[in-house]
């Protein structure tokens, strides 16, 4: 416990409680301890959200945080939580001073680890379509709580009730069109 | 009888006695009314019969006369009616079974009729007298006149098979005619003339002809539709209108002309309209046959179908003009073609369209819609249109051509939606005949600025009319630098220099061009900036190298020539002062202008048409290895050659850079509106912003665009979504 505590404070220092908790860095449960510790920068713990942290989740030990560690995601998954947690997804992935966007290739990782258990059929067509296109090579935080309110609101994959005239973000106008015309040539 | 003065008093009255005489009433033959009858009714019968009477006519009134008198009226007139009845009848059914011919039985009809008039008026001349008593002062007895052709058309009805041959005689030779064939339309006029009388026209006659009318003209048109073309087809309705209403002209009565004409308009015309329109408008149009387009609008109107005609043109522009703004190919000819274009169309709308106000305005809607078909270029070939008409070296225009075909450029401009591409494109074009001296007529330019004024208003030339000041404060500030003393006594001998003082925002931007100038000309520059800023101070000159232009004086083996060329041909070419060859590299370094400017330079000086320089290798591209030499062979017939057209030639960059430079404007644009609304507005939904930047922006522009500048703003933190209603932006301050 001394141990990892003293490596917590950088990146070798999660690296080291993943394998302690036996959870691959790159697992949503790190990003979901990460939100319960309201933990401000990607890869770091400091030593106040640490143990605030701990407090709150009511662990000591790590056999006990491995097991919080599982039925942490019923917490989040909870709808007065998630919408709070996907929000803090984006930000804790801002790690440059002044950045307010993330490259494409980070937010189909992103989009995958927290939306893909719920939203599947969209996340992979629409992380498709994100690499396939080349008028954006970002993606700011209004265009993700788009993406989110898209998931679920609009009814998929029939689209039928997207609005152009609405005010969603054009990315998402373009994404729908690409789908349209996808399920066009599928038809034909 | 005794006069009452006579007569003894009352008391006498019971006392005396006269006798009193009484005049004996005169008594009637007992025959009278008999015997009188007698003759009448021999005489009606031998004028129904064509006999000769004995008795005179006068004796004939003078019995109808006498029997009147003694209130014999009455049965005179059963009488009369009693035996004209048996005559008329007699008549009519005489006619039954009459000639099977059509022609020579409607001539029988025409006579028996002809007959019972001219017969009736002769016993109406006789019993003029019960006419005038006994008809007048009985109730519900009809005129003698009257009761005759009650009776004819009594028994006409009766011996029905008369009737009906008659009408179908009638409609038989109407439709012979209608076929080409010669009538007797004397004898149709008095035939129907009979039925009119008879007060049976509307429902004997008029119903089977209008019947006839309309399957004659049903089949005619569906026959004519499929075999002639349209031009004859509106003809043929037209001689077919023409010959219907001369119909009823010449034997129908007057009220049937109406629904005559209008069953034929129905047949021929209104059951066609789409057909027509379909088959033949486009040909018309394309032909210009103006005759032919007049008389359909001529038809069409007169079956309510203009409408119809106003779509079609409207589809017919839209067309033709989407084959010609769409198509890259013909980009050059364009703005000629539509020119031609709206001239045809406005001269078949004065012309065959009876200048038709909706038609007009159908025009222009087609016409703005066409050519906003595109976006932009249609805006940059009209600017570039109006260069080459206010460009020098225009031969054979006058002042009035030029003047005219401003007006019509005027009118395609005015469909323009986006004028800011036409701004910027006309200005380029402007300011390189103003700098290089190459405008046509001053007067002609300010004229043109003018229209431009009236047309967009005082913002939309202010910069353009500065460009004027421009180059006329220019001339007023080389005439004073010409007599300052910096002038007299620091230049250097054997250069005239005169400069455009340009102010920055009136002009197109040009981006700043290297060049390594000779000794002469940098002194010449400074000097003209000292002078320049002591008369106006706190002011910055920049040089643009890229516009200048000079006159040089050349000494070739085979003869002096001038040439007129750019700043930079001058720059390139005075290095071939102290050398003889000189190659690409060298050239590069010592007049450091940029590689693809400096490319270009070289082509026109050395690959043109004019070759003062010789390339090696030859070829019409520059390339890195080449080397440049003096051409001492040069010969031309001119004294003076210009050589520097490649400055008035518009470059991709240029074409390129000015065209992002109205995006870049417009975006500016937008951003500026989506504050400016929401600055006042602070709260607003998508929908709402999107509908007042639509009306506020004056260029076309997509909603996507739109959304895209308002996710900048939020980007920017000017606007955020609302919280709780992602549809609503919120002003943030």
């Amino acid at each position: 416990m001394l141990v990892i505590l003293v490596l917590l404070y950088s990146p070798e220092g999660i690296e080291a409680l993943c394998s302690a908790v036996g959870v691959d860095h790159t697992d949503v449960r790190m990003l979901m301890l990460a939100w319960k510790m309201n933990a401000e920068k990607q890869g770091y713990f400091t030593q106040d959200e640490w143990h605030i942290g701990l407090k709150a989740l009511r662990v000591d030990t790590i056999g006990k945080l491995k097991k919080r560690l599982s039925n942490l995601k019923e917490e989040v998954m909870k709808p007065e939580n998630f919408e709070n947690f996907y929000l803090y997804a984006f930000r804790y992935c801002l790690t440059e001073e002044k950045q307010k966007s993330i490259d494409i290739e980070s937010i189909c990782i992103l989009l995958d680890l927290v939306l893909g258990s719920q939203f599947r059929p969209q996340v992979d067509t629409f992380t498709e379509y994100l690499k396939i296109q080349n008028e954006y090579k970002v993606i700011n935080m209004d265009q993700w709580t788009n993406f989110f309110r898209f998931c679920k609101e609009i009814s998929f994959p029939d689209l039928e009730n997207y609005d152009t005239t609405e005010a969603w973000s054009l990315v998402l106008d373009n994404y729908v069109e690409w789908m349209k015309e996808k399920a066009k040539l599928a038809a034909a | 009888i005794p006069s009452p003065s006579l007569l003894p008093s009352q008391t006498q009255w019971l006392t005396c006695f006269f006798p009193i005489y009484f005049l004996a009433k005169p008594t009637l033959p007992t025959n009278f009314e008999e015997n009188t009858w007698a003759t009448l009714k021999s005489a009606i019968s031998s004028i129904f019969l064509k006999q000769p009477d004995p008795c005179d006519l006068e004796k004939l009134y003078q019995a109808v006369n006498d029997l009147c008198l003694h209130k014999m009226g009455g049965s005179l007139y059963r009488r009369i009616e009693k035996e004209c009845e048996a005559h008329i009848s007699a008549a009519l059914k005489s006619l039954v079974g009459q000639s099977e011919d059509l022609v020579v039985f409607l001539s029988l009809v025409e006579k028996c009729w002809q007959d019972f008039c001219d017969q009736m008026l002769m016993i109406r001349g006789i019993a003029l007298y019960l006419d005038r008593t006994y008809v007048k002062q009985a109730p519900n007895v009809r005129s003698l006149w009257d009761m005759g052709l009650q009776l004819f058309r009594k028994h006409l009805s009766l011996a029905s098979e008369v009737e009906y041959k008659t009408v179908f005689g009638l409609l038989q030779m109407i439709e012979s005619e209608r076929f080409g064939e010669a009538v007797d339309r004397t004898l149709l006029n008095h035939l129907l003339k009979m039925f009119t009388a008879l007060g049976i026209y509307l429902e004997s006659f008029e119903k089977p002809f209008l019947e006839r009318t309309s399957e004659f003209y049903a089949a005619e048109g569906v026959k004519y539709m499929q075999q002639s073309d349209v031009p004859d087809y509106l003809k043929h309705v037209e001689m077919r209108l023409h010959e219907e209403h001369d119909r009823c002209l010449l034997y129908l009565d007057v009220s049937t002309r109406r629904p005559l004409v209008a069953t034929a308009e129905k047949q021929l015309l209104e059951r066609h309209i789409s057909a027509i329109l379909e088959k033949g408008f486009m040909l018309l149009m394309d032909g210009n046959r103006m005759e032919d387009l007049q008389r359909m609008y001529y038809l069409f109107s007169r079956v309510n179908a203009l409408e119809s005609l106003r779509q079609a043109i409207s589809s017919y522009i839209r067309k033709t003009g989407q084959d010609i703004v769409m198509d890259e190919e013909k980009d050059k000819d364009m703005v000629s073609c539509l020119l031609d274009f709206k001239a045809s169309l406005d001269t078949i709308w004065e012309v065959s369209f009876s200048k038709n106000e909706a038609f007009c305005n159908t025009i222009k809607d087609a016409f703005e819609h066409l050519i906003n078909l595109r976006q932009n270029r249609p805006a940059e070939l009209i600017a570039k249109f109006l260069d080459e008409k206010l460009r020098a070296g225009n031969k054979g225009t006058s002042e009035e051509e030029l003047e005219g075909t401003l007006d019509k450029v005027l009118v395609l401009f005015r469909f323009i939606q986006g004028k800011d591409v036409f701004e910027a494109f006309y200005k380029k074009d402007l300011a390189k005949r103003l700098l290089l001296g190459k405008s046509a007529s001053i007067d002609a330019e300010k004229s043109m600025i003018s229209k431009l004024k009236t047309e967009c208003g005082s913002q939309f030339t202010n910069k353009l009319e500065g460009m004027f000041k421009d180059i006329e404060l220019s001339k007023e500030i080389n005439e004073s630098f010409k007599q300052s003393s910096q002038a007299r006594t620091k230049l250097p001998s054997g250069i005239e220099m005169s400069v455009h003082v340009l102010t920055t925002g009136y002009w197109p931007t040009y981006p700043p061009m290297d060049v390594r100038l000779p000794h002469e000309l940098n002194v010449y520059q400074d000097i003209f900036k000292e002078f320049y800023l002591s008369k106006y101070s706190g002011r910055r000159l920049m040089w643009q190298n890229s516009l200048g232009h000079c006159v040089l004086k050349a000494e070739f083996p085979k003869g002096r020539k001038e040439l007129a060329v750019s700043l930079f041909q001058t720059v390139v070419l005075m290095l071939f002062n102290d050398a003889q060859n000189l190659s690409f590299q060298d050239i590069k370094d010592a007049t450091s202008i940029e590689d693809k400017e400096l490319r270009r330079t070289l082509q026109s000086l050395a690959c043109g048409k004019v070759r003062v320089l010789q390339k090696h290798p030859k070829g019409r591209e520059v390339g890195d290895d080449d080397s440049f030499a003096f051409n001492d062979g040069f010969t031309a017939p001119l004294y003076r050659i210009k050589v520097n057209a490649i400055q008035m030639k518009e470059t991709v960059e240029e074409n390129t850079s000015t065209t992002e430079r109205v995006f870049q404007d417009r975006q500016y644009q937008v951003d500026a509106a989506i504050v400016r609304i929401m600055k006042t507005r602070k709260v607003l939904s998508h929908t709402l912003l999107i509908t007042e930047l639509f009306q506020q922006l004056k260029f076309p522009i997509k909603p996507a665009d739109l959304k895209k500048r308002i996710e900048s703003l939020i980007d920017r933190e000017y606007l955020e979504r609302d919280k709780n209603n992602p549809q609503i932006y919120n002003y943030l301050a």
